[in-house]
């Protein structure tokens, strides 16, 4: 036990000490400081490493450690970290993609002028993402969550001279938000209702029956949110495809291999908890399920690369929830994993074609480009066909396993859906492979455009690589009591293949990629035509389904008008109404008052008259 | 020469008046020595509050440093009392954290005050005086010299807004500094005025013959019926409300925060506003524990009337200044609802917001100070991309931004969680509600200060617009100070609640007590 969680702050610690540095001192530093950043991502693999054998030498022993950071009477909130596999595959997943993105950011970023602000915000975000991954307890979770939120913001609207960026990572930062105001209230009904905030004591409470049902049921609403939000779920999907107006090494990073698997991440923490509330789980399946096929379908309408691999993203994310929905543990995990290899590495592929071609992002102005940028474009097609579900490529194990699952967990009909998003998933990816990749040169710079520098390269062939045999730790090992990863998170699950389900949607998954093929790289069938056929519908998926505009005219007509009517009322009617107008009445009576001195002995005596009347008969009425 | 000593509290009030009378016998235009003079002072009571607030021993808790000398006796049916009005000073957890405040905000007002070239002797006279007040009513532990200081703390402002302040003018409507510094003079003494006569009330009910605050307590089961509690904790309620900007008797304090000079600015809304809240737990907590308990469900509801109106009127707002002073109303709103759980985790966030709240302000409005020196606009339909040219700025600006919205890991989240769960802990499922609408609060709050930074901020600079130069060392200088604060409070905020909590602690269990 030489690496137990007693240390596990460290991980996170280097990364924030380097921001500090980077951000502070940067301009200063040699190379503008980038080094700092890279050294801690590197450090931080190397520290996982060790973690990682340490905890496979122990046996699998859960660990954890905590420093007070609030005790006030009975509320106590610590920042608390533990180790288990949860965590530990998601420090593995961390730490590896955050430091190839960092080595890649190098080729892609050079000669910025804010380079040394871009690294330090990534140390920052791989600090808060650790944290959040080792966080013992929902409040430093939430802690965490929110600035890996920051990080986001930071890095979405880095180049905020753009309009299009500045407005991207508003709309980001304020969608999250939204739900991250349920997750807070979910975790304050939770603390209120078994007074701490220690994830394995908040579940181990709800099973003993210590919460009552109606909390129960709505901090398990209120967490799902939060998750929702930071997971682009529908109806928070929104701010991911604009999320991709902040550099492409950060789409890979951010995007979509670590932050927005963060509420995926949550609802595997909490699944025993959410477990208990009747028929939840169905309801989180049907949400996974809706922006499966959803965002599905858009990304096979989208021309913009980036956008394209961001609906897949929010596609894939979908998924991983239907498949928590369906109880499948190991299985969402396992993809989560599979899945942020994949399209870390389509997304730094994107930007290698990007960066050859001058930052154009249209990808109907691209075609033919393996011919100038063969690594590229290989690797490239090793992510689309692993995301694809392709055997032997990693995909298709996970996939593999999540259709098991939600087979077993949700029946049949819920599987016949999702195998239409399988098929989904295939052809568009086919698709944004063959229309960048295959056929004749759509345009000037298309023809001029070149391979990367080997330092973008060679973090496309190590992801690629990874992407490929990453499958394999799905099997058990014939040696050793390795069971495969599922049995690793899960020790409940048991690797097996069903004799129907896994031809079948290997089968879909075929299918998806002939069609696609047939369509865009050896056009035997005229997309053109399909468009044409069903032009109504083809322009309701391109325009998102006007999501995005239901949103804007909310904001517009709604919030920003209610905003508008409460500080005119507050302006009209509460000061120049209430306050200066008693102000003012204080002034008119005084005028009224003023002319009852009229200086003229009569009135006086008159008054006086009347006074002394009053009084007698006050006197006489009183004194009987 | 025992009331020389550095540990005597009363060095806060006395320094700032010594740094007055200097200042009267230098020449109005040797503007330089004028402002080094008035940082040194600055500088030296900053220190002082450091040394407050280290040296305060948050495990023995209670009020420490305390001086008291005998200032009036009063013959009455109570014969000739002792203590009948004493200049009593004392500070508590709660106390200490406000000296500390106010001693970062007038050090840091006075350095970004170095711009004003306008009879600025009259300007640091005037702004010491005022501070001067702040700090008498943080350390007074008697009623007469509490109200005095009171007082104090507040008339000056009419001057400084009605000289040094600025108009503004809208399409629609105008705001001269003049209305802004008669709104804010007059509303706030009306306050007073109920608040005096809750004092006398208070003084003649006890029949002690005096005006301390101990001998007042030791009667409260005996002399202050719950009727009488409850009447006069309304009135003083109110009173106090106003000053800390309680719905619907802020309208004086957005105004006045706009028309009132950068300095002014941040001392108003960084610590003025908090002598209300202050308030209402020294003198109407303490003196009226019962009225508390039956007030608090009120003042817990128009809190959250707070939080929630003061957002949507700084989103409906143009004007950089007019947000500012809207999310003060909104954030004020917190540490009403703080106030109002009656629980420790509740009081605790409350006073923390005090701080945490005095610090980002005062750091809004010093770059918003800094950006209008600049540009001589605050208008944000016409400023746009001023992060270009104005790096660091730009950065403060974001840095308090974040902390108005309770980002963790700087000092709003950690206050704002404390009040959130207070909230929920207590009035059942009212607290619920409550809690909810507090943290939906804090999601506006996002809303309007993302769309301020992305319109002024971001995108591309207007040309027709003059250079700009970033910030200057001093400037740099000042706003790191309370950067560094709300960063050590969102990183570290333990050792502010030990203490906060030492002060918080005999007041509820007085109230708990009573009920």
């Amino acid at each position: 036990m030489i690496l137990s969680a007693a240390y596990a702050w460290i991980l996170p610690g280097l990364a924030v000490l380097a921001f500090c540095i980077t951000s502070l001192f940067g301009k200063n530093l040699p190379y503008k400081g980038i080094f700092l950043p890279i050294a801690a991502a590197l450090l931080g693999f190397i520290f996982f490493c060790l973690i990682f054998v340490d905890f496979i030498s122990t046996g699998f022993n859960p660990s954890s450690v905590s420093i007070d950071w609030i005790v006030i009477d009975n509320l106590s909130i610590t920042w608390g970290f533990s180790i288990d596999e949860i965590s530990i595959l998601m420090l593995g997943l961390v730490t590896f993609i955050s430091l190839l993105v960092q080595i890649y950011s190098v080729g892609y970023m050079s000669g910025d002028p804010r380079i040394s602000w871009y690294f330090a915000v990534h140390a920052l975000f791989a600090g808060a993402m650790l944290a959040l991954v080792l966080a013992d307890n929902l409040l430093f979770l939430y802690f965490c969550w929110e600035l890996v939120g920051l990080g986001s913001y930071l890095l979405i609207g880095f180049w905020f001279e753009k309009k299009a960026a500045s407005e991207a990572a508003k709309k980001a930062f304020i969608t999250t938000r939204l739900g991250d105001v349920g997750l807070l209230i979910g975790i304050i009904l939770l603390f209120k209702a078994t007074g701490t905030f220690h994830i394995p004591s908040i579940i181990h409470a709800a099973q003993e029956g210590a919460i009552a049902e109606s909390t129960l049921m709505w901090s398990s609403l209120l967490l799902f949110l939060g998750a929702m939000g930071k997971s682009a779920q529908f109806p928070f999907h929104v701010w991911l495809p604009d999320a991709m107006e902040g550099p492409t090494p950060v789409s890979a990073l951010i995007h979509a291999a670590t932050m927005v698997v963060a509420g995926v991440y949550l609802i595997a923490r909490m699944l025993p908890l959410l477990q208990m509330v009747p028929g939840f789980l169905t309801l989180v399946a049907i949400v996974g399920l809706f922006t499966f096929l959803f965002a599905g379908i858009i990304a096979l309408v989208m021309t913009d690369i980036k956008k394209i691999l961001a609906y897949s993203t929010i596609s894939h994310l979908g998924l991983m929830i239907l498949t928590l929905g369906s109880g499948g543990l190991a299985a969402a995990m396992f993809h989560l994993l599979v899945h942020g290899f994949s399209k870390a590495l389509l997304f730094l592929g994107a930007g290698s074609v990007m960066h050859g071609m001058n930052g154009e992002s249209d990808c109907w102005k691209m075609g033919g480009l393996r011919r100038n940028m063969s690594v590229t474009g290989i690797t490239f097609l090793v992510g689309c066909l692993s995301l694809a579900g392709i055997v032997p490529l990693s995909g298709f194990f996970s996939k593999d396993e999540m259709l098991l699952s939600i087979y077993e967990g949700l029946g049949p009909i819920f599987l016949f859906i999702t195998l239409v998003g399988v098929f989904l998933s295939s052809l568009y990816m086919i698709r944004l492979f063959c229309v960048i990749f295959i056929g004749e040169h759509r345009s000037e710079g298309a023809k001029s455009s070149h391979e990367s520098p080997r330092v973008m390269t060679y973090p496309l062939v190590i992801l690629a690589i990874f992407g490929t045999v990453l499958g394999i730790l799905a099997l058990p090992l014939p040696f050793g009591d390795f069971e495969g990863l599922g049995n690793f998170i899960d020790s409940k699950h048991h690797f097996h293949l069903s004799p129907w389900v896994t031809p079948l949607s290997l089968l879909i998954a075929l299918a998806g990629l002939v069609i696609g093929y047939m369509c865009y790289g050896y056009p035997k069938i005229s997309h053109h035509l399909v468009a044409l056929r069903f032009g109504y519908l083809y322009k309701l998926t391109v325009s998102k389904f006007y999501i995005d505009e239901l949103y804007q005219w909310i904001i517009d007509k709604i919030v920003l008008s209610a905003a508008r009517f409460v500080s005119i009322f507050d302006r009209v009617v509460v000061n120049d109404t209430g306050v200066d107008g008693m102000g003012m009445s204080v002034l008119l009576s005084a005028f009224k008052v003023r002319l009852i001195q009229t200086g003229k002995l009569y009135n006086y005596g008159a008054a006086m008259g009347i006074g002394i009347f009053f009084m007698a008969v006050m006197w006489i009425l009183v004194s009987n | 020469m025992e009331f020389l000593s550095f540990s005597n509290p009363a060095g806060l009030v006395a320094l700032p008046i010594l740094g007055c009378f200097i200042l009267f016998f230098i020449p109005g235009h040797r503007a330089n020595l004028v402002r080094w003079i008035s940082t040194i002072f600055a500088f030296a009571v900053l220190i002082i509050s450091f040394y407050f607030f280290l040296s305060f021993d948050h495990s023995e808790g209670g009020r420490q440093f305390i001086y008291e000398y005998e200032w009036l006796s009063l013959i009455g049916p109570w014969g000739e009392s002792q203590r009948a009005i004493s200049m009593s000073v004392g500070i508590d957890g709660i106390a200490v954290t406000m000296v500390l405040l106010t001693g970062i905000v007038m050090f840091t007002g006075t350095v970004v005050s170095w711009n004003i070239n306008v009879n600025n002797k009259d300007f640091f006279i005037l702004y010491f005086l005022l501070l001067s007040g702040v700090f008498g009513v943080f350390i007074a532990y008697d009623l007469f010299f509490f109200f005095f200081f009171y007082e104090l703390s507040v008339l000056p402002m009419y001057l400084l807004i009605g000289k040094w302040g600025s108009s503004s003018k809208f399409s629609s409507f105008e705001r001269t500094k003049e209305y802004s510094a008669m709104k804010l003079t007059l509303v706030l003494v009306a306050g007073s005025v109920l608040i005096w006569v809750a004092i006398i009330a208070m003084f003649v009910q006890s029949g002690t013959g005096s005006f301390h605050i101990d001998e007042i307590q030791k009667v409260i089961p005996d002399k202050f019926s719950s009727e009488f509690q409850s009447a006069f904790f309304l009135m003083l309620m109110i009173g106090f409300g106003i000053l800390a900007g309680l719905w619907p008797f802020h309208t004086w304090s957005p105004d006045g925060h706009v028309a009132a000079p950068t300095a002014v600015s941040m001392v108003h809304a960084g610590v003025l506003m908090k002598l209300g809240a202050f308030g209402i737990i020294r003198v109407g907590m303490t003196l009226l524990p019962e009225g508390a308990q039956i007030w608090m469900p009120l003042l817990i509801g128009l809190g959250a009337v707070n939080v929630i109106y003061g957002a949507l009127s700084a989103m409906g707002q143009t004007d950089l200044k007019y947000v500012i002073g809207y999310s003060s109303v909104s954030h004020m709103g917190y540490v009403l609802m703080g106030l109002g759980t009656l629980s420790l985790v509740g009081l605790n966030g409350a006073v923390l917001q005090m701080f945490s709240h005095g610090v980002m302000t005062a750091l809004f409005f010093a770059v918003v100070g800094m950006i209008y020196e600049r540009t001589h606009t605050r208008d944000s339909l016409v400023l746009s991309g001023l992060a270009q040219k104005m790096g660091i700025i730009a950065i403060f600006f974001t840095l308090a931004g974040l902390t108005s919205l309770g980002l963790p890991g700087l000092s709003g989240f950690a206050a704002e969680l404390l009040i959130f769960i207070g909230i929920f802990q207590s009035y059942e499922i009212w607290g619920i509600i409550l809690g909810s609408l507090a943290v939906i609060g804090a999601a506006i709050t996002a809303v309007y200060i993302l769309r301020l930074l992305s319109k002024v901020f971001f995108g591309l600079p207007d040309d027709t617009l003059p250079e700009y130069l970033d910030s200057t060392r001093r400037e740099k200088f000042a706003a790191s100070i309370l950067v560094i604060f709300i960063v050590l409070v969102g990183l570290w905020p333990f050792p502010f609640v030990k203490v906060i909590e030492s002060g918080v602690e005999p007041i509820l269990l007085q109230i708990v007590g009573a009920g």
